[in-house]
């Protein structure tokens, strides 16, 4: 167990640590750093831009969560029927695009979306249908960046849910069958409830993802267009890698973490009694 | 389905079953055509690493190569030392996933079996770490390897990720989810504490270690920050790092190329998923997150 | 052992902690040599530089090594944008290179926060002050009064056309004004089945994240505007601006020269993919282009009303913190030897860019037909806010104003935010 802990202090409570200095003092990790205090915190609440990210991730997290987790629940109940022939391929198959790199399916939906360029752009035109510059639009670039995210990870949270699906015993839809409860009756009383500690897990880590979104961001609109899609975690990377300045961009990732803890907390509450398999 | 009604009304049974099938027929066909949709760009994928350079820009856009060519491929294989690349990947992503499940594995057992002062506070702290955007730590982390000597090497790319909190997080719910009866059993028999890990509850964690060894190969494998940060000498780049080195000058992508090296890059992934996708999903199953 | 666990984790990092500051305190930097007579110094060098320029400047760095016997430099090809990304992490901890080449525009910021040494002695040798080395480029490398690097590279944009389409057009010289060029481009954009999207472009014009974030200052520098002055102001919301603006936006609104939206890199992939017949670009496009089989022409962007006048593209490369003083000389040594007569054209030649020397004569690159173009428009080269330690804050201020022009913003309005963002920027 000590190796574990060793790895642990070293690469990841160290780490934190460290940050955690770093946020009070004005460093860009080369030159000498200086001890400014809160001077970064009352920076982040102060710079209306900076805040604004807070917002955006926000919407983000908003759109990403709930989004994911429909669209992975409905693929898993699709493929654990047992009407469904090729179940197995089906399920390989639609795990595809959790295994692409970011950056590869960042390209292809770029590729896929381009207004000049692109095929989707082209087969909507011919019907009339003009979709634009979807990831320059103000209004849109958000929601595209978020379908290109649910569609990178649903893969994930559906496998899940089969898993959560299949250990639900037989005989509890057969006991509602005969109760005379129809499909959404047996989904509402039976497979909702049964699958609480899935629902507790996806919920509270896709909204951990949602709130570091940041990769399909880099690759795909660098937060444009004009900061549209500068979520937190691209605003952190900007401060410290662009602009060299790694206290604030620190202490951003301070706030940040806290408003995630605060947040799982209250989701973990919300699962109720679920919550002591988990932090408690 | 009774076989006595069956028997009784063979008929009825009969086009029952046939509507049946068609119904799973329709049902099936239905299921396909939405996730041919849902996989459009990963089919974009693979029909532009067939295209030739002039199609993959042309207009209006098609879907599938006029002409099929392997030039791409070709390109990539003369472009980049991928033999190499594929060895550091394997090296990496291997070692990272067979670290990780050790130590995690370790951790995770403390944690959901032992009763020491602080248990709680430490998975919170462990769990709260997930929430920290890796930008913040990776200088620190970075300074850290540095003073190990073990920049631009493979132990420095795979140390700071050798316990991974998710990982140590996944795999406690899955042994507090095992009966402590197992282990119970051993103990009273005067097993020594390390004994009734490997030889009782290692055992059992199999299938969870699967999964986990799987997202961790996957994750590590597809990783970019990391390698490029960690690895400037270029005998050491991994796939997904030394693909960047297809970007030309003013960031323009070969679209072709890069979709050619994509999709050898991911083959492997998928080559893995695909032969041990029905345990998988079992073995999520048996982790205490179902 | 149970009841330690927590405290020893605690422990554990805190010793981490410890070591590694002391650590980090120390300097172990990797190449310096013994302090013996004939010492031996080891240079590393990143760059960017990945195509046929990159095998010039490697062929460079290996004569330079062999030329003589003090200094070994080895380069490291990486993209421009990883050595964005690794370059403070690897200064963090001083694993990172001696010598490192970057978009001239990053330099102040990196200089600005102690990233790379003052050269001052350099430029004040004899050597280099006999080597006539183009001013606007050197004034890149001043911030605050004190030079921290060298350029490699200095280029004005300049226009790419598709010659096939210009034919195909009935255009037969290249316009020189902007209304000509406006005119040309109408001519040049072909909506084919008339449903208000061109399938083909006269011109590709980025507005926002354009190549080396010139474009919008080129238009400006044009009309008789620009983005800050000489006392270090924003003059963006400047009466010239708001007319160059106003007139681009109409361009590309009313006559539809242009699709909205671009970036620098997208307008490339127009060009080399035949759908846009022209676009502002940076010496490398002439490559891009002879790859996707374009017949191609490079001329200077068409003046607006103060006459023609671009802005330039500037690679520099600085000599880091890490390196030692002996480090520091070998690098100067370098450069030196980089900035000699038939070195610097022989990197002219190589690269496609003019040469970094005046006194190199045309008739010396003219075997180099694109920097033979570009060196004969090298004279409407400006340097893009030198100095400027927040160059980031206000090149996105400019690009959020012509991206929203471009979609029916007010030019005005627009201009004055951006001035208001600049300045507080250029305050900081």
């Amino acid at each position: 167990m000590l190796p574990a802990l060793v790895i642990l202090g070293a690469f990841v409570f160290w780490p934190m640590l460290a940050a955690l200095r770093l946020s009070f003092t004005e460093s860009s990790g080369f030159g000498p750093s200086r001890w400014v205090g809160l001077a970064n915190y009352s920076t982040i609440f102060h710079d209306p831009k900076i805040l604004k990210t807070l917002g955006i991730t926000a919407m983000y997290a908003v759109m990403f969560t709930p989004t994911a987790i429909i669209v992975a629940l409905l693929f898993a109940l699709v493929l654990t029927n047992k009407a469904l022939i090729g179940r197995g391929a089906f399920r390989t198959a639609l795990f595809l695009p959790f295994i692409v790199s970011m950056a590869v399916a960042a390209f292809a939906w770029s590729y896929l979306l381009d207004p000049q360029l692109g095929l989707l752009n082209y087969w909507l035109s011919n019907v009339g249908i003009h979709l634009g510059n979807v990831l320059q639009d103000p209004r849109l670039a958000l929601p595209t960046v978020v379908v290109v995210a649910v569609w990178k990870s649903f893969g994930f949270y559906m496998v899940v849910f089969i898993a959560g699906l299949q250990q639900i015993p037989e005989d509890l839809y057969e006991a509602a069958r005969i109760d005379g409860a129809g499909r959404w009756r047996r989904f509402v009383y039976v497979t909702v409830p049964q699958l609480s500690t899935t629902f507790a897990f996806v919920v509270v880590f896709a909204t951990i993802a949602a709130l570091q979104a940041f990769d399909q961001i880099y690759v795909m609109t660098g937060g444009g267009p004009y900061r549209h899609t500068q979520t937190v975690v691209a605003e952190i990377y900007s401060q410290g890698f662009k602009k060299l300045d790694l206290g604030l961009a620190s202490a951003i990732s301070y706030v940040l973490l806290l408003i995630t803890l605060v947040l799982s907390l209250v989701q973990f509450r919300f699962f109720g009694r679920h919550e002591k398999d988990v932090v408690g | 389905m009774s076989a006595a009604i069956a028997a009784t009304m063979p008929r009825a049974q009969h086009r029952a079953s046939l509507r049946k099938r068609l119904g799973r027929v329709g049902f099936s066909a239905a299921v396909l055509v939405l996730a041919a949709i849902v996989l459009l760009p990963c089919i974009i994928i693979v029909l532009t690493a067939f295209k030739p350079v002039a199609e993959v820009n042309a207009h209006p856009p098609t879907l599938a190569p006029h002409h099929w060519t392997l030039d791409n491929f070709r390109a990539i294989f003369s472009d980049l030392p991928f033999k190499r690349l594929f060895l550091n990947s394997f090296l990496f992503a291997g070692g990272v996933t067979l670290f990780a499940l050790i130590f995690d594995a370790l951790a995770a057992y403390a944690l959901a079996r032992l009763d020491f002062r602080g248990n709680r506070l430490l998975l919170v702290v462990i769990v709260a770490s997930l929430m920290i955007p890796f930008q913040a730590t990776l200088i620190p982390v970075y300074q850290l390897v540095a003073h190990l000597g073990w920049v631009n090497s493979i132990q420095g790319m795979i140390a700071p990720r050798a316990a991974d909190a998710f990982g140590i997080f996944f795999l406690r719910q899955f042994f507090i989810s095992l009966p402590r009866d197992l282990d119970n059993a051993a103990r009273i028999d005067g097993a020594s504490e390390f004994r009734v890990f490997w030889n009782i509850v290692l055992p059992n964690a199999m299938p969870a270690l699967l999964t986990l060894g799987i997202f961790t190969f996957i994750n590590n494998w597809n990783d970019l920050l990391w390698p490029l940060v960690f690895i400037t000498d270029p005998k050491l780049a991994t796939v997904t790092s030394g693909l960047t080195m297809l970007t030309g000058p003013s960031g323009i992508v070969p679209f072709g190329t890069m979709m050619a090296g994509s999709l050898v890059a991911v083959a492997p992934l998928a080559v893995i998923f695909l032969i041990v996708q029905r345990r998988f999903v079992e073995s999520i199953a048996t982790t205490g997150i179902k | 052992m149970k009841k330690v666990m927590l405290p020893l984790a605690v422990a554990a990092s805190a010793v981490l902690a410890l070591s590694a500051c002391s650590g980090s305190g120390s300097d172990n930097t990797s190449a310096a040599g013994g302090d013996g007579a004939s010492k031996h110094v080891s240079l590393t060098f990143w760059h960017g530089y990945t195509e046929a320029d990159g095998k010039v400047l490697d062929q460079i760095v290996d004569d330079f090594n062999k030329s003589q016997d003090q200094v070994t430099i080895t380069d490291v090809t990486k993209t421009w944008a990883d050595i964005g990304d690794t370059l403070l992490t690897s200064l963090s901890a001083k694993t990172g290179p001696d010598l490192v080449a970057l978009p001239a525009e990053n330099l102040p910021i990196y200089a600005s926060k102690g990233a790379f040494q003052k050269l001052d002695d350099f430029y004040d040798s004899d050597e280099t002050k006999g080597a006539s080395l183009n001013e606007q480029a050197v004034s890149m490398e001043k911030v605050d009064g004190s030079y921290y690097g060298v350029p490699t590279g200095f280029v004005p944009l300049s226009v790419i056309y598709n010659k096939k389409l210009f034919a195909a057009a009935g255009i037969s010289a290249f316009p020189t004004t902007w209304d000509e060029w406006v005119a040309d481009a109408k001519k040049l954009t072909k909506d084919a089945d008339g449903d208000g999207t061109p399938e083909q472009y006269g011109l590709a014009l980025p507005d926002h994240a354009t190549v080396g974030n010139g474009v919008w200052p080129s238009l400006f520098y044009g009309g008789g505007g620009g983005l800050v002055d000489d006392s270090g102001h924003s003059v963006i919301d400047s009466d010239a601006n708001v007319k160059t603006l106003t007139y681009w936006a109409d361009a590309v609104r009313k006559d539809h020269i242009s699709p909205t939206g671009l970036d620098g890199v997208k307008s490339d992939g127009l060009f080399s993919s035949g759908k846009a017949a022209m676009e502002i670009g940076g010496p490398w496009m002439a490559g891009v282009a002879a790859d996707n089989k374009i017949d191609y022409g490079i001329a200077g962007v068409p003046g607006g009303s103060a006459g023609p006048a671009a802005s330039a593209i500037g690679i520099s490369a600085g000599v880091t913190v890490q390196a030692d003083a002996d480090q520091k000389a070998a690098a100067e040594k370098f450069f030196a030897y980089f900035f000699s007569q038939d070195v610097a054209t022989k990197w002219s030649l190589g690269s496609g860019w003019p040469p970094l020397r005046t006194d190199i004569p045309a008739s010396a690159v003219s075997s180099n037909p694109v920097v033979k173009a570009l060196t004969g428009i090298a004279g409407t080269a400006r340097p893009l806010l030198p100095g400027v330690a927040n160059s980031v804050d206000v090149l996105a201020a400019v690009d959020e104003a012509t991206q929203k022009a471009l979609t029916g913003g007010d030019p005005a309005e627009l201009l004055k935010a951006a001035s208001a963002t600049a300045s507080q920027a250029l305050s900081e």
